[in-house]
């Protein structure tokens, strides 16, 4: 395996051993959009049952990498993803493995709540009823109800099930996604910014939720909030022109980067 | 400039502005005893207020970066610095207030022999404080090493002005007045000097990330075989009380 110098920086070579089990296992990805060249020979190991932040300017391709490994990016048409992308050791891009059972296992929430235009319910139930994971009705209820619970909305939302999702209030519906999220039981849960739409509160409010499922799941999350990146992450890796720059322990990124573009960029210097 | 720079710009401005103070008021308080001039020590005390609004403006400021910046890495580091180093200087002020006030007492009695040792040692220290604080300004990692080895050199002149001023009270018990004012100034000086390491090692952590050393792993003079108990007990009088007693 050769990498670049960009990439030897935060190459997982350069790193202690890992603490937990790896989760992903990338090499030499590349991503382009057309022309435009998003992620240039990124390689970063991600580790099982701690939380991951990605952060750096925008465009720098955080977001774009975050969608490769769920293969959110197929949807786009333009968009070519090569490279090695390795769950449990599994190659996510092999012509064999089916998009949809792998966002099963990869779960994913996004900038704006998108709850569905459905009931309360029926949007935890959506993904359950479609991969099939329950039998009959009881065990979707109890499904329902253990994933709100996990998201911490079952308290707020026990009486009123049946109304539609998109009548709660944003942090509500953040947690109803990230509730829709983890019901199909997935290993790995993506976030792209989900705090980013959210007022203080509510944002404390995932942050604690981030904490406690960080001892079930892999857990990834995009932020443009250095703050939040240090309080709720162990790893981070910080992007920059699709480069990955540094990648290291959170409290080593924050305290003492060894890259100049990664001190300026926590400070607001540019971006 | 504007943003975080421009703040923290800002912050080491203000502390390189109280160390010229605090460096201003220690020279003037070491020739108030040296010429023993009443007048010049009166000037010392009351300048001393300045270095105590300065650094409520530090403490102002630092807290403002933090709030509106929430600063990372070295820009972090540099307010935490600030703070501290600001409350460094407040405290070399005192000591230099301190000493005013002893060289006021001493210029109503008659001229002593120590005088001239003891302010060549407060020049010492006086010239470690200036270098520390310009180590900082420039975080100058290689000045800010030499100031923290030198201090030695200025625990060594504390031990040899402490054992002549005990020579002198044993000679002569008329001395033991002057030369107890001249024993707690002595041990100022010693303290100012251990400001100054510290500044130093403030420069070292703001620069490299390192965190400060324990004291007890700073480079010390072994104190002269039985003068540890006497020393020690100089040494927490002139924290308990001998400074009190003055103010």
């Amino acid at each position: 395996m050769t990498l670049t110098m960009e990439n030897s920086v935060g190459a997982p070579a350069a790193q202690a051993a890992p603490r937990n089990d790896l989760k992903f296992a990338c090499r030499g990805v590349n991503v382009h959009y057309g022309d435009a060249h998003a992620i240039k020979d990124l390689a970063i190991d991600i580790e099982d049952r701690l939380v991951t932040a990605f952060i750096g300017p925008s465009g720098c391709g955080k977001s774009t990498f975050l969608r490769c490994l769920n293969r959110m990016n197929d949807t786009i048409a333009i968009c070519r993803v090569t490279g090695d992308l390795k769950l449990d050791g599994e190659d996510i891009y092999a012509p064999r493995v089916d998009p949809v059972q792998l966002r099963a296992r990869v779960g994913m929430v996004f900038q704006k709540p998108n709850p569905f235009p459905k009931s309360i319910y029926d949007n935890v139930a959506y993904g359950p009823r479609i991969h099939g994971l329950t039998s009959n009705r009881e065990e979707l209820d109890e499904l329902v109800e253990a994933s709100l619970t996990k998201a911490g909305l079952w308290n707020e939302v026990k009486d009123r099930l049946d109304k539609p999702g998109t009548g709660l209030s944003g942090g509500q519906q953040q947690r109803l996604c990230i509730a829709r999220a983890i019901a199909t039981k997935p290993e790995v849960l993506l976030m792209d910014e989900p705090c980013s739409a959210l007022d203080p509160i509510a944002t404390d409010r995932i942050e604690q939720l981030i904490g406690e499922l960080r001892s079930q799941f892999c857990i990834v999350i995009v932020t443009h909030s250095m703050q939040q990146a240090a309080r709720v992450s162990q790893k981070t890796a910080f992007f920059h022109l699709g480069h990955l720059v540094e990648y290291g322990d959170t409290t080593d990124i924050f305290n003492k980067p060894r890259d100049k573009r990664t001190e300026d960029y926590i400070n607001g210097r540019f971006g | 400039m504007i943003g975080t720079d421009g703040d923290i710009r800002k912050l080491s401005n203000a502390i390189a502005e109280m160390g010229g103070v605090a460096e201003a008021n220690l020279s003037r308080a070491l020739d108030a005893l040296a010429k023993r001039d009443a007048a010049l020590a009166a000037e010392v005390i009351q300048d001393d207020k300045r270095l105590d609004r300065m650094e409520k403006q530090v403490d102002e400021l630092a807290v403002r970066i933090l709030m509106m910046r929430q600063p990372m890495a070295r820009d972090l580091r540099a307010v935490i610095a600030g703070l501290k180093i600001a409350s460094t200087l407040e405290r070399v002020g005192d000591m230099a207030k301190n000493t005013a006030k002893r060289a006021q007492i001493l210029a109503e009695g008659p001229a002593h022999r120590s005088i001239g040792p003891v302010v060549r040692m407060g020049r010492q220290s006086l010239q470690q404080l200036t270098q520390a604080l310009d180590a900082y300004a420039n975080g100058d990692l290689e000045l800010a090493q030499q100031v923290w080895r030198r201090d030695v050199e200025v625990d060594e002149l504390y031990n040899s002005v402490f054992r002549e001023l005990l020579t002198y009270m044993m000679e002569d018990p008329r001395t033991i007045g002057a030369c107890a004012q001249l024993m707690f100034v002595a041990k100022n000086i010693e303290r100012i000097g251990d400001h100054a390491t510290f500044i130093a090692e403030m420069t070292n952590y703001v620069v490299s990330a390192e965190a400060p050393p324990p004291a007890d792993d700073r480079p010390k003079a072994p104190l002269e075989a039985g003068f540890d108990e006497l020393e020690e007990s100089a040494a927490s009088e002139g924290a308990a009380s001998g400074g009190a007693k003055i103010e």
